[in-house]
């Protein structure tokens, strides 16, 4: 296999774990945070580094935002030998017991994006591996950072599908948009977010190991202000460390299934 | 809360983690693996034991074939003070490595019913709790039990009508690549109860997995006129009873040591 049309990697480029930030900029923060790093590769908003990480090799690749970029970045990174895949991003919540800085672990997703529905039928799980929930409930409890395991619900849509007007350009809204929130909170979704159902699904899929974690920014019910007006760039909260919490905590991930991967006979 | 109108039960009837068979014949033969056991109820599909299994209380209730009766046994049963949900059942194998007397650990399921999409969007994910499926791997293990964790193909059609499957040799072209495009995304194994089980326990904050022995090769189980022959294809003898209930009860008793011991 030669190098990959958009991601711009070859085999030998990256480690089997990979850590996937939506945010090319991201990618230099979190690597800041290993041992040693450099960049293999810079492509539209596709950015790699490589390196180790408490002596562990691992990779971290940007997907862009959304599905279809990211299942784009999948397919390459799966071409040249990537084997574990960790998404770490940010995420709003649905719940109040989720607050502003928690990590959310995902353990399943629910699909309202289009890109999964193209590869298996919606009826199909969004499911994270256990290894890799198991892993990341532990790097959060090593690391003392309060976390919350449930499903998240990756949507196609940053700006559609608010309770009131005021998330769309110029007011534009549609009446099935009213409960969607609130229904999804019943349905104790914590996390919305953008890239995850794509993840677990073609993990899945090809028998490869997925998961995903995220710092919490918001309260997706409560972020709209009061004519249901949506800021991101006022309203979301970015005290400045969550980066850098979010890179400790997905390096840890993949430090503990190197470990658990060498002592189970298991190749990485 | 008072007595519940399908399964005849009432609070302190059930111990909270519950064992759930599809078939109300097998939750004798299960009980029958505790340390002591007692039928607490008996009304149409549902039959429910309870007991304890090497110190642990430990209830079985059978849930009938698929996810509408299934439903309704897990909304009464959480009513009177369930909390963990153990499907243990048989299923046909979708995957070679996967052989008949093997367990098949669902994490997942494929959403092929009816029930769980008039409780939540086609979207959501049945998915399994991390700490059951955890639980599951580790009794298989100590009992030397093959065990494969997978998705479940759940669904509402028992004779799917694909050639030779359906009465009269009803087909529909939908169904003809249905199975074999499962295959191909990797599914395990298929059954019929697991997506709702997963989804209700999921939206309601309780701890739901399901585990079952392999009782056939679906593409393994027709005959030369490429007919459905279960009576004559499916393995559900003492042998793979023994090791459901085995695993199951293992399950519950992992769990109840860990939620002792504060482990999540």
């Amino acid at each position: 296999m030669s190098l990959q049309y958009h991601v711009k990697l070859a085999p030998g480029d990256v480690a089997p774990y990979v850590l996937l930030p939506g945010d090319p900029g991201r990618v230099a923060v979190v690597a800041s945070q290993w041992d040693e790093a450099h960049e293999v590769a810079s492509n539209r908003e596709y950015v790699t580094y490589t390196g180790t990480y408490k002596g562990v090799p691992i990779s971290c690749t940007s997907t862009g935002i959304g599905c279809p970029s990211t299942a784009i970045a999948m397919e390459e990174l799966a071409r040249v030998g990537a084997k574990t895949f960790v998404r770490i991003g940010t995420c709003g919540t649905f719940q109040d017991r989720v607050a502003n800085g928690d990590m959310a672990i995902f353990d399943s997703a629910a699909r309202y994006d289009g890109t999964s529905r193209l590869y298996a039928p919606i009826e199909f799980p969004a499911v994270a591996s256990h290894e890799v929930v198991q892993a990341a409930i532990q790097a959060s409890r090593e690391l003392g950072y309060p976390f919350h395991v449930g499903t998240t619900r990756s949507s196609d849509a940053f700006y559609a599908l608010h309770e009131r007007p005021g998330s769309s350009f110029d007011g534009y809204w549609q009446s099935s948009w009213a409960e969607h929130f609130k229904d999804l909170r019943r349905l104790n979704v914590v996390a919305a977010e953008m890239e995850s159902s794509v993840i677990f699904v073609l993990a899945r899929i090809w028998g490869l190991r997925a998961g995903g974690i995220a710092v919490v920014l918001d309260n997706v019910l409560k972020v709209s202000g009061e004519a249901g007006e949506f800021d991101p760039q006022e309203q979301f909260e970015h005290g400045g460390d969550e980066i850098e919490r979010l890179a400790r905590m997905g390096s840890e991930i993949v430090r503990i299934l190197a470990e658990r991967d060498a002592a189970a006979g298991r190749p990485a | 809360m008072t007595l519940q109108y399908h399964v005849k039960l009432d609070d302190g009837d059930v111990a909270p983690s519950i064992l759930l068979p599809g078939d109300p014949g097998r939750v004798p033969v299960i009980a029958s693996f505790w340390d002591e056991a007692h039928e607490v109820a008996s009304n149409r599909e549902y039959v429910t034991y309870t007991g304890t299994y090497l110190g642990v209380p430990i209830s079985c209730t059978s849930t009938g074939i698929g996810a509408p009766s299934t439903a309704i046994a897990l909304e009464e049963l959480a009513r009177v003070g369930a909390k963990t949900f153990l499907r243990v059942g048989t299923c046909g194998s979708l995957q070679g490595r996967a052989k008949i007397g093997d367990v098949a650990i669902f994490d997942s399921a494929e959403r092929h019913d009816g029930a769980s999409r008039l409780y939540a969007p086609i979207e959501y994910p049945a998915a399994a709790h991390h700490e059951v499926v955890t639980a599951a791997i580790e009794a298989a293990a100590a009992l030397g039990i093959t065990s494969h964790v997978g998705t479940s193909f759940s669904t509402d059609l028992f004779y799917m009508p694909h050639e030779g499957f359906a009465f009269g040799g009803y087909q529909q072209s939908w169904a003809r690549e249905s199975l074999e495009d499962a295959r191909r995304r990797g599914t395990l194994a298929a059954e019929m109860e697991s997506s709702v089980l997963m989804v209700l326990t999921r939206i309601w904050g309780l701890r739901g997995g399901a585990i079952s022995v392999v009782a056939d090769d679906v593409f393994a189980s027709t005959n030369e006129q490429g007919e459905i022959d279960a009576e004559a294809t499916f393995d559900v003898g003492a042998t793979n009873m023994e090791r459901l209930a085995q695993v199951g009860s293992e399950t519950v008793r992992i769990l109840a040591e860990a939620d002792s011991a504060g482990r999540v």
